[in-house]
């Protein structure tokens, strides 16, 4: 089954959404699962306890340690995400919404060994693979031992962040 | 959507190679109708001129020393081989023996044939050598103007 659990970063920028229609065409060809994951950085939340939030309930319970602020950011975050989710599951996909805090490559390192996830599947700018910038991206296709899937968009288009 | 109705599928025969194979296969669940199936040397013994079709121009392989004569008759046998397995599966195949810089090349068919997707092995040992060396995958990820299917496998398992 080697589309069986898809694991699709998302981002909130544009880009990400490039690699949706793909990963919609896969259930053809076995995709069960789509596991969509939001990493939390460190640079952007500050610190945030090391946990799956796959809820709006466990995002809920981050106010008074996190700033409010923070916290409805993350809940619109997990809303648009949901959202998004939704498509794959009016497909028939199972489709699972997770956000977890930590750096972007170790964090989609660890999701995918938990999980079993069969594809990776990246939606990125152009810029993100320019010369001073691919080492991002490079870095997640190291973390995993898994296939990965990389669909490009314009730039102009891409880095512009999802309301 | 024809998403991978073409997919172009780079192989330099190596297991990783026959591990993406079977993700060629498996995408004509999802669409797939042709694989154009890619080769690049870039090891012969004299200097071609970049991009030189080895599949279709004969006088080059005339002009080539016999060692190569037989290395490239041993590529152009497994890329036959290829498409019989290909072809098995109900997927109309297309091959290209090029030489040239691999990447390169790589982006070039795909270009020229508009390709959906390719897909192609990275090996993951080793890796960061490649990024200070500009490795195939990334190259190919990097100009390609389509999306990349890198199949992967650590060396160590």
């Amino acid at each position: 089954m080697l589309f069986e659990k898809v694991l699709y970063p998302f981002d909130m920028r544009k880009a990400c959404l490039g690699v949706k229609p793909y990963i919609l065409k896969l259930k053809e060809a076995g995709c069960k699962e789509v596991h969509m994951l939001y990493v939390l950085l460190p640079s952007e939340w500050g610190f945030v306890a090391k946990e799956e939030y796959d809820s709006e309930d466990k995002i809920e319970a981050l106010r008074g340690a996190i700033d409010d602020g923070y916290v409805d950011g993350l809940i619109r975050i997990f809303r648009k995400m949901k959202e998004v989710a939704q498509e794959f599951e009016e497909k028939g996909i199972k489709t699972r919404v997770v956000m977890i805090p930590g750096e972007l490559d170790e964090t989609i390192g660890y999701y995918v060994e938990e999980y079993g996830i069969k594809l990776v599947a990246l939606g990125v700018t152009d810029e993100s693979l320019s010369f001073f910038r691919v080492g991002k991206v490079l870095d997640i296709i190291k973390a995993v031992d898994s296939p990965v899937l990389v669909v490009k968009s314009p730039e102009e288009d891409g880095c512009q962040q999802l309301q | 959507m024809p998403l991978f109705e073409k997919t172009l599928y780079s192989t330099d025969f190596s297991p990783l190679a026959e591990v993406a194979l079977d993700y060629v296969k498996k995408l004509k669940e999802a669409g797939e109708k042709e694989v154009v199936v890619v080769h690049v040397v870039d090891d012969l013994s004299i200097e071609l001129p970049e991009g030189a079709d080895l599949l279709n121009e004969k006088e080059l392989y005339k002009i080539l020393p016999e060692v190569d004569q037989e290395y490239v008759t041993s590529l152009i046998e497994r890329l036959e081989a290829v498409k019989k397995i290909l072809e098995s599966e109900g997927l109309s195949v297309k091959l290209y023996l090029k030489y040239g810089n691999i990447p390169k090349q790589i982006v070039e068919v795909a270009k020229k044939e508009k390709v959906k997707l390719i897909v192609m092995g990275a090996h993951g040992k080793g890796l960061l050598t490649e990024i200070l060396l500009g490795s195939v995958s990334t190259d190919v990820i990097r100009n390609a103007d389509c999306p990349v299917l890198i199949v992967k496998r650590r060396e160590e398992e």
